[in-house]
């Protein structure tokens, strides 16, 4: 029997409540953005108009977002933050917590590619923007197991196939780029898989989404006539701008590692001046001589006009014809004034096999503002009306921006204080190094060349290495049924295959679900046994780790009565012995 | 924060109840003068995007969480919808869900067939007469606070299964003293006023004592006993003293070991007079009019069937109930034989059967007719108004059978719901509260003799009673802290007290670590159900310090324990697991049954916490003893 992913046929959707006010708006001004994207608009309304007004009683009452609706048939992850609503469906047996993580993780990873949300639909398009969201979508939904919605975790590569030795190459490379100031952290991805990460997972993640989405589906790789991309000797690097956390942030600029052995280049002189210079956001730009010109309202009507008055001709035009103004956009003044010839553009790209990546890459990377090669001068305007320009949008988003900077528990919302990055991504073939480097990376041309040299041959070697190892055929299932999810490392080690899933593997999957809810429902619970007719699942936690194990044939029948002799009771110490040759230590 | 409410499909509050919280947040923020009609404001665009969500995509809400926690559960019966409200973090959304299936019992219990129609229903539950309503509606809101004091402090309420006092040779004495001397005596009395008692038994607080069905009574279930407890609970509460701490408390012994304690001798549990006098309190009888039955419907096979119930207080704390079957009660079966048979002709119509399809699997027409039209006949000659039931059998009559009608198509809808309507109109009349004639009562002389000829019989007992019910059972297993034992077939259940806010001492004494036993017990029993719903009938749980089990099984009479089976696993949006709320376990035992047609089928739970020291092999044989033992009290015929 095949399980269908857990999100197909799911609704997901961000809608601007603010854009529909008045009696005469019409419900689809609001909507941004709606998957699946074939749904008669009538049906979008329907649910968006439903869904937000519902919200918004509940939300007014309750005076905090609603996070979750539950239907009979579905049940809807919510996201609430100024007019934006975001929503995301699923089937009703998904836990709660895992359809919540997933909406976090999209808004998450738009964010990170895009930044704030509001800033981003005035930039582009809602068309342009679909296209994104589609894409994320289809990463977080593409090809992985039920197992790994659940638990919301990394998809890594099967390190029981591969030599250790490889592994800690990666983790050489890596340590190698560090030794970069500007490279604050990297991951090494084989063929959408996590080889090696020194980022936090949630970083990971949003790192991967391009990777994940190339190597899930080997079948569109070749209908996309991207297949000679893998077979063919390539190499090219790339950058992107990114945003980021400042938590997120502050965690790779202060990690629990010694970085004095980081003595190649050049450390800045005062390295805390440096990091608040740094995290500037776009709003604390100051602009003291702007403030008074402007009215300061509080947020009304006028403050959504400006937003959306700076550019209404720019939305609808292609975004590589402009990119020079949106890099501008993206970059505050601070760093704008240190660069010099132009490079202050915030993407670069090099072709070392002499290969163009724009042609290889899909139609839809090519909308990617922040990741192309482009001529300065292209869209014939002067650096100093860019400047200019950009000044005033600064101008504006502040004002938009200041009156809701109010503290949220979730940070992915706050839109105000995400700060801008640059994704460095080196690729050999299927290996792609991805490095998060400081804004200034880009410019400093002997760091890059340095992080590229330095990595270059040891990329070559590791990706022929994994290239040559065999995915090595699954060993026999093993009498029993496990997986073993990492909380640390948010990764997951099950026996449960992929796609086709007998009768004992769904009473595992089912059992799991519930159990992994428990879990995070009671932070005290440290172990659970249940038990129906024709199977028996044990789960067991710590803070680092969950468990779940369910041994293969019916346990030995009995009345379920209290009794001793129930096979079901034993299944802690065959967890703990069986597990181990999977590396998973219950003791 | 809390809030209940009820509205029909025109967004019209039917009733609502909200804690004090609830009502100066909703006042903060609308303000408006009264506060029915701010509560109208709030809701009303939630309940009308409901219908919203059925008509046009054909799924409805079932509950909303926002990110402060705080829970909103909806649930649709029929025509009415209910929404439940938590603010406060007291309650899950199982709690929630679990208080609108009791709300809609409540209402089943007090209007009967009258809930099956909505717009009786909204005529019943919000009555033109403003005092008429507030008098409602306070009722209404007592019973929901006092159901969920119990739901919160009594064991037998979050099992729903009715906690027996183990007392066997006083249980059969008072049975026996209930058949032979009050029963019979009330029944040949000429001042019954027709009524006779079916039913009779005795509470001790929530605790019951003995019970007597008469040999023409049908069976009372365990859903409806259960709230009748609730009723009787509300007029008669048994109040906890909270402030008082005397010092005959602090030198009463709390057991050193809490989770050991020794057993009890009987001696000196009845020799404890004032510790028995002092811990229960009973509020004043706040009825007006105290030999005034209240009317209950209760479940038989047939329908819901009328009753007078009579609340005889004996002492604070013990209560004699009497159950009574009211004059023209059978007509309460014939209104119901053909109100079904008009669901089934609407059912079959709205399918798009018509002719003589539509009548399919009823009996003939011509019969039914017939028998419909004599029974018209009959009621007009009684004290009710017929006239619109005969008016609307008129025009079913003309477009059902005539040559001009439409015959039975699905033109007769309209009017195969207007003889719904107009046959619960008359059953309404026969039997709603208010409608009975209010002299309609056992004569106040005989409830009086009834109430003295027990009290009599139980004036030695009384203390020992009052101090049993606190302390009914006591353990004996090392490590063992607490347990629950169910007998789902009989709807009966046994376990050690846990009386925390008490002052008399209980197993686990008082206290903080009493309060967090309690508190464990509870989400145990809450976790067990959800497990089970979802299918599982064995669940062990490490938690903290404490280790937990759940078990589910099934034995013949003879104590043979039949094999498991798989459970089918109920949707999320179904009843919740329990006996008060569309009785779960009434559906299981008949699902196991029909893989055991010739034996008789029963069905156990035990819920244990052990400590966690303990090692597991101990604790299952603990929990296989425990299930032994436990099993033997059970036998003793009390039903």
């Amino acid at each position: 029997k095949i399980t269908l992913p857990p999100l197909t046929n799911s609704f997901f959707f961000l809608y601007d409540s603010s854009k529909v006010q008045e009696e005469v708006d019409l419900t689809r001004d609001g909507i941004y953005y709606f998957s699946p994207e074939d749904t008669p608009i009538d049906q979008q309304e329907l649910l968006c108009g439903q869904l937000a007004g519902v919200c918004r009683c509940v939300s007014e009452l309750s005076s905090s977002p609603v996070r979750l609706l539950h239907l009979r048939k579905s049940k809807y992850a919510v996201r609430m933050k100024d007019k934006f609503l975001w929503a995301l469906s699923c089937v009703v047996d998904i836990p709660d917590v895992s359809v919540c993580d997933l909406l976090d993780q999209l808004i998450a990873l738009f964010c990170f590619y895009n930044g704030p949300v509001r800033q981003s639909y005035q930039l582009y398009s809602k068309q342009e923007l679909a296209l994104r969201w589609a894409r994320y979508l289809c990463h977080l939904q593409g090809g992985s197991t039920e197992l790994h919605h659940i638990f919301s975790c990394l998809r890594t590569i099967d390190s029981t196939h591969i030599d250790p030795l490889l592994l800690l190459k990666a983790a050489l490379i890596l340590q190698a780029c560090q030794r970069c100031p500007l490279v604050l952290a990297g991951c090494i991805l084989y063929r959408g898989r996590v080889v090696s990460t020194q980022m936090p997972p949630a970083l990971t993640v949003k790192v991967m989404v391009y990777e994940t989405q190339t190597y899930s589906q080997d079948f569109q790789v070749t209908a996309n006539g991207l297949s000679s991309l893998v077979g063919s000797p390539f190499s090219s690097t790339a950058t992107t701008q990114v945003f980021l956390m400042p938590t997120e942030l502050h965690m790779l600029r202060c990690p629990p590692v010694d970085r004095a052995c980081r003595s190649h280049c050049n450390q800045p002189p005062c390295q805390p001046s440096r990091s608040r210079l740094l995290s500037r956001t776009l709003s604390d730009t100051p602009t003291t001589d702007t403030d008074s010109s402007m009215p300061s309202s509080p947020r009304s009507s006028l403050s959504d006009e400006l937003c959306f008055s700076p550019s209404p001709s720019r939305v609808n035009t292609p975004i590589h014809s402009n990119l020079m103004n949106q890099s501008e956009y993206f970059t505050p003044d601070s760093h704008v004034h240190s660069t010099s010839n132009g490079t202050n553009l915030c993407a670069v790209e090099e072709h070392l096999a002499g290969l163009n990546i724009n042609q290889i890459k899909s139609e839809e990377n090519k909308l990617d503002a922040n990741n192309h090669v482009t001529n300065k001068n292209g869209n014939g305007e002067t650096e100093e009306e860019a400047k200019t320009k950009s000044k005033q949008i600064n101008r504006k988003l502040k004002e938009k921006n200041e009156p809701t900077n109010t503290p949220s528990p979730h940070e992915t919302l706050e839109d105000t204080s995400l700060v801008p990055l640059v994704l460095y991504q080196h690729r050999v073939k299927g290996l792609v190094l991805a490095l998060l480097v400081e804004p200034e990376f880009i410019t400093d041309h002997s760091a890059r060349e340095e992080v590229h040299h330095s990595s270059l041959a040891s990329l070559n070697g590791l990706e022929a290495h994994l290239r040559n190892t065999s995915p090595g055929t699954p060993g026999p299932p093993g009498p029993y049924t496990f997986a073993h999810y990492d909380c640390i490392q948010n990764t997951l080690t099950t026996n449960v295959c992929g796609r086709s899933v007998g009768p004992q593997d769904q009473a595992f999957v089912k059992a799991t679900k519930l159990v992994h809810s428990h879990f995070s429902r009671l932070d005290t619970l440290q172990e659970a046994i249940v038990r129906n007719a024709s199977s028996a699942v044990y789960g067991t936690r710590t803070t680092a780790q969950e468990t779940y194990f369910l041994q293969q044939g019916t346990p030995v029948r009995n009345s379920g009565s209290p009794d001793p002799q129930d096979s079901a009771f034993s299944l802690p110490r065959k967890a703990r012995l069986r597990l181990l040759k999977h590396g998973v230590n219950l003791l | 924060m809390k809030c209940l409410l009820l509205a029909n499909e025109s967004a019209e509050v039917l009733f609502y109840w909200t804690d004090t919280e609830f009502e100066q947040r909703v006042q903060e923020q609308y303000g408006l003068p009264a506060f029915e009609d701010s509560i109208n404001t709030l809701f009303a665009p939630i309940i009308i995007s409901c219908s919203t969500m059925v008509d046009r995509l054909g799924d409805n809400y079932t509950s909303f969480s926002t990110e402060n926690n705080h829970i909103y559960v909806l649930h649709q019966f029929e025509e009415c919808l209910y929404i439940a409200v938590n603010g406060d973090g007291d309650e899950t959304e199982e709690d929630l869900k679990r208080k609108i299936f009791v709300m809609k019992k409540l209402t089943e219990i007090m209007f009967g067939m009258v809930t099956f129609s909505g717009a009786l229903l909204r005529k019943e539950l919000r009555p033109q007469d403003t005092e008429q309503r507030n008098r409602l509606w306070k009722k209404l809101r007592s019973l929901l606070e006092t159901y969920s004091r119990l739901r919160e402090n009594d064991q037998s309420f979050l099992v729903e299964a009715v906690e027996r006092l183990i007392h066997p040779t006083l249980c059969e004495q008072c049975i026996e003293f209930l058949e032979r001397r009050l029963v019979q005596q009330i029944n040949s009395n000429m001042d019954r006023m027709g009524e006779e008692v079916l039913h009779a038994f005795i509470l001790v607080h929530t605790k019951l004592l003995a019970f007597y069905s008469s040999r023409n009574a049908s069976n009372l279930y365990s859903s409806d006993l259960l709230a009748l407890i609730i009723l009787v609970q509300d007029l008669y509460p048994s109040k906890i003293n909270l402030d008082e701490t005397s010092e005959e408390l602090e030198s009463s012994s709390v057991p050193e070991v809490f989770y050991t304690p020794e057993p009890s001798p009987p001696e000196r549990e009845s020799g404890d007079k004032n510790m028995a006098e002092d811990s229960l309190q009973t509020l004043e009888a706040p009825t007006p009019d105290p030999s005034a039955p209240s009317r209950v419907f209760l479940e038989s096979k047939e329908c819901p069937m009328p009753h007078s119930m009579y609340c005889l207080p004996l002492w604070p704390g013990i209560t004699l109930v009497l159950l009574t079957k009211i004059p023209n009660s059978h007509v309460a079966t014939s209104v119901c034989y053909f109100l079904e048979a008009f669901v089934k002709l609407e059912k079959r119509l709205c399918e798009g059967h018509e002719g003589a399809a539509a009548m399919r699997g009823q009996p003939s027409v011509q019969e039914q007719r017939s028998r419909l039209e004599k029974l018209i006949k009959t009621w007009a000659g009684m004290d009710i108004q017929t006239s619109q039931l005969q008016n609307a059998w008129t025009d079913f009559k003309n477009k059902a059978f005539s040559r001009s009608g439409s015959g039975f198509t699905r033109d007769l809808l309209p009017s195969c719901r207007n003889m719904k309507t107009q046959l619960c109109g008359v059953y309404r009349q026969f039997f709603a509260a208010e409608c009975m004639g209010s002299s309609q009562r056992l004569a106040p002389h005989l409830q009086e003799r009834a109430l003295s000829m027990v009290q009599e019989k139980l004036m030695d007992w009384k203390d020992f009673l009052l101090v049993k019910s606190k302390r009914n059972i006591t353990m004996e297993f090392p490590g063992l802290i607490h347990f629950i034992y169910v007998d789902r077939s009989n709807g009966q259940m046994i376990a050690p007290s846990l009386n925390v806010t008490d002052r008399t001492v209980s197993e686990l004494g008082k206290g903080p670590l009493a309060d967090f036993i309690k508190k464990k017990v509870w989400s145990l029993v809450a976790t067990a159900q959800r497990y089970l719903q979802k299918g599982y009938a064995t669940v062990t749980l490490r938690d903290g310090d404490y280790f937990y089990c759940y078990f589910l099984w099934f034995e013949n009479e003879t104590g043979y324990k039949l094999e498991v089976i798989d459970i089918p696993s109920s949707p999320d949006d179904g009843a919740p697991v329990g006996m008060l709320t569309c009785d779960y376990y009434r559906k299981l035992l008949r699902y196991y049954s029909k893989k055991h047609q010739n034996e008789v089928v029963k069905c156990y739970e035990l819920f244990t916490v052990h400590l966690g020291v303990i090692p597991n092999e101990y604790i299952l044989q603990h929990c296989s003893q425990l299930a032994r033992k436990l099993w033997e009290p059970t036998r003793i015929p009390l039903l």
